[in-house]
């Protein structure tokens, strides 16, 4: 009876925890993140001494948004003569989120050309996801064939028509989203290609990559782009976006097992200490970022850093959402998967009980039984 | 030289960026050496030649990827790479439009076309390794080749040498948190392979013990070795820098609730099973007949302990973080006592 009835009843206790359990994750999720979103206007702002920026990557505070390290958008110019980004305070028109799965493709791509070549090279791929709406999704890459003509980039439309077909076939739901590259700031040669890239969609996203960059966060910034009136005339320029990383379990898993595995020459024996380590170094971040609000605050009311009191708001709203989920509730469904979860850990333990208690029963039997032998053995002989 | 600088030069006299890293080479395709093995053939004499593997960073996750986008349907794809010695490489794999390799040997002949119309692409932007292996996934029943995988693998083994069959659970990864996933050479038909002591327990669904165990004994697996460039390890570490938010977020008694439940019938069954073999065995109280019982049932207490494992792992994670967000003193004094004891439970 037990094992199908306790499994059924668990099938009804998970969906009802489901909600509740699954609104503290998102919950949570939207706080961290809106932890580190204040980060990203305090850094700025603040003129505190960037703590232990060298060595320590946790503690990096500048390691949460693209916008922080980069400074302002418009302190980009191109190499020669004009600046191809857009003023300032521009806001792009659609919310990108980006798969590590495509870092990783145009990371490699990098490697694999500088490798053949011997020195680093430029490269071209083209973007595929899903749009819906206002939000765009980046979830895989390929690279595009292209051709050098007097100095310009021109991409290679065959090859892109070949691709195109094949990946329909695996990916059906996915479509060209727009294009990558590798390099520092985007130039103009970079909307040369742009261009191009408009004849084969409306409004593609471009991405850049930048391998030789010195900061430690992450190096990639994503542009849409827009025409504007420049002198009368109509040009094209480039907005940043914001974007997000997204998550799919089985790749943050993937992530995990690839950025962790260098240094894996402690063999961990204790599965727990292997589970809880990623816990700890999530948890130590998330430390660090808090402490750093708190240096804050605190030397805002010394008087050491001028009053920002968009960035007091902010703060003060996040204090605010603690205890993230305290309804009753809530609790009530917690405590359920705590009990589902402990009567699951009785059931195996029951079971290594019995496991044991059998295999000692069969040892004490055999003993018993040659020991009953040889008695009736010497009674038959005796 | 302050503390700054220092680091500074020390970071980029470890990343150095300029000449290609040892760590790089790897990335090099040279197409003299490659052709060179092809032409020696060292593992036509030696059915055990190839000993390990090793998978790049971009494969595996593309691997991980692909295999979790289908869901409960086995998926399967083709891996590019080379050969090094004893060694195979995987440098990149790619999707296959096909369903239902379970049940098929020809999938791939099926997806044959597409296979060379994707080489031929690859090659011309700069990708010149050839098709190493192919790869698929089994939701949810372990690593392992089936019936139908040994003979489609011998028939490769056969045509298409070098080439190696890799597994990947795609459901167990994101139940246990690590990468589920085997590396399987075949041998020969009728060779005899030399005993090579116990391979790694894992647990198998009742319904495909029976093709596991009748067929686990014609291959072998590789050890599995990763790799990665240098331009990997920066943007991984700065990726972390967004990631540790996902990492504190999720929730994996609810990601693997459905598994958690598969499994737990999965063990009632092998229980029932184990309890009718165990109760004729009580009667006559042979040797033989004790030694599978005990078996049978030392093998359920394991894959029992592990899914519990498993769902302690998962509630651990739900405490931290309801530790964490909810349960805030109200007192300052009480701040700090919590701060305490909180820090010592994190160390």
């Amino acid at each position: 009876m037990s094992a199908k009835d306790m499994a059924s009843m668990e099938v009804d206790e998970d969906v009802a925890a489901e909600a509740t359990s699954s609104s503290q994750s998102l919950a949570v999720e939207s706080t961290s993140q809106a932890a580190s979103g204040i980060i990203n206007v305090v850094a700025p702002t603040s003129p505190l001494p960037q703590p232990a920026q060298s060595s320590a990557s946790s503690s990096s505070l500048s390691g949460l948004c693209v916008v922080v390290a980069g400074g302002s958008n418009s302190e980009v110019v191109s190499g020669d003569g004009g600046t191809v980004m857009a003023s300032a305070g521009t806001v792009g028109s659609v919310s990108v989120s980006l798969h590590p799965l495509v870092i990783l493709n145009i990371s490699e791509h990098w490697t694999r050309q500088r490798a053949q070549e011997g020195k680093p090279v430029q490269v071209l791929g083209a973007l595929i996801g899903k749009q819906t709406g206002r939000h765009i999704e980046i979830m895989n890459s390929f690279e595009l064939s292209y051709d050098e003509l007097g100095g310009h980039i021109i991409i290679n439309r065959d090859y892109y028509t070949v691709k195109e077909e094949q990946y329909k076939q695996v990916f059906s739901d996915m479509d060209l989203l727009g294009w990558y590259t590798t390099g520092d700031t985007p130039g103009p040669p970079d909307l040369l290609i742009h261009k191009q890239v408009c004849d084969l969609l409306d409004s593609p996203v471009f991405l850049k990559l930048n391998p030789m960059a010195r900061h430690t966060d992450l190096p990639v910034s994503i542009f849409e782009s827009v025409l504007d009136l420049v002198n009368g005339a109509p040009t094209m320029l480039l907005v940043e976006l914001q974007y997000t990383l997204a998550t799919e379990e089985a790749e943050r898993i993937g992530v995990d097992h690839v950025a962790r595995m260098s240094s894996h020459d402690t063999q961990e024996s204790s599965l727990v200490a292997e589970n809880l380590q990623a816990q700890y170094s999530a948890i130590k971040m998330l430390a660090s970022r808090v402490r750093l609000i708190a240096e804050y605050v605190r030397a805002s009311q010394r008087g050491e850093v001028e009053f920002n009191h968009e960035i007091l708001r902010q703060v003060n709203a996040l204090t605010h959402r603690l205890p993230v989920l305290s309804s009753d509730k809530f609790r009530g469904e917690f405590y359920n998967q705590c009990n589902d979860v402990a009567l699951m850990s009785y059931l195996g333990t029951i079971t290594k009980c019995c496991n044991t208690m059998n295999r000692f029963i069969n040892r004490f039997n055999l003993l018993h039984e040659r020991l009953a032998m040889g008695r009736r053995m010497r009674g038959l002989f005796f | 030289m302050n503390q700054s600088q220092i680091a500074q030069r020390t970071w980029e006299m470890a990343n150095n960026m300029e000449s290609v890293n040892a760590a790089d080479e790897i990335y090099q395709y040279d197409r003299k050496q490659q052709q060179d093995i092809l032409q020696a053939k060292p593992w036509e004499k030696d059915p055990h030649f190839f000993k390990q593997i090793k998978i790049s960073a971009l494969a595996l996750l593309k691997m991980v990827m692909h295999a979790r986008s289908g869901g409960t349907l086995e998926v399967m794809g083709l891996m590019l790479g080379k050969v090094d010695g004893p060694t195979m490489i995987v440098m990149d794999s790619f999707a296959l439009p096909v369903e239902g390799t379970e049940t098929r040997v020809n999938a791939q002949a099926q997806a044959y076309e597409y296979m060379t119309g994707y080489v031929e692409a690859a090659k011309q932007v700069g990708r010149q390794e050839n098709v190493i292996g192919w790869y698929h996934s089994h939701p949810g029943y372990g690593c392992w080749l089936s019936g139908i995988d040994v003979s489609t693998q011998m028939l490769n083994q056969n045509y298409q040498e070098p080439f190696v069959a890799i597994v990947i659970d795609p459901i167990r990864t994101i139940s246990s948190g690590k990468v589920n996933i085997g590396a399987f050479r075949t041998y020969p038909k009728g060779y005899k392979p030399p005993d090579e002591g116990p391979s790694e327990y894992q647990t198998i669904p009742l319904n495909k013990i029976e093709d596991f165990g009748v067929h686990c004994k014609q291959y072998y697996s590789l050890d599995i070795s990763y790799f990665k460039s240098s331009l990997d390890k920066k943007l991984l570490d700065s990726l972390w820098n967004k990631y540790w938010v996902n990492t504190l977020s999720s929730s994996s008694l609810i990601t693997n609730a459905e598994y958690m439940t598969r499994q737990i019938f999965d063990l009632s069954d092998k229980l029932e099973n184990s309890e009718t073999a165990l109760g004729r065995a009580g009667l006559f109280g042979l040797d033989p007949q004790e030694k599978k019982t005990e078996d049978k049932l030392s093998r359920v207490t394991r894959d029992s302990c592990k899914t519990t494992m498993e769902a302690l792992h998962g509630l651990m994670a739900q405490v931290v973080k309801d530790r964490l967000f909810n349960q805030i003193p109200q007192a300052q004094s009480q701040a700090q006592e919590s701060a305490q004891p909180s820090s010592q439970a994190q160390a």
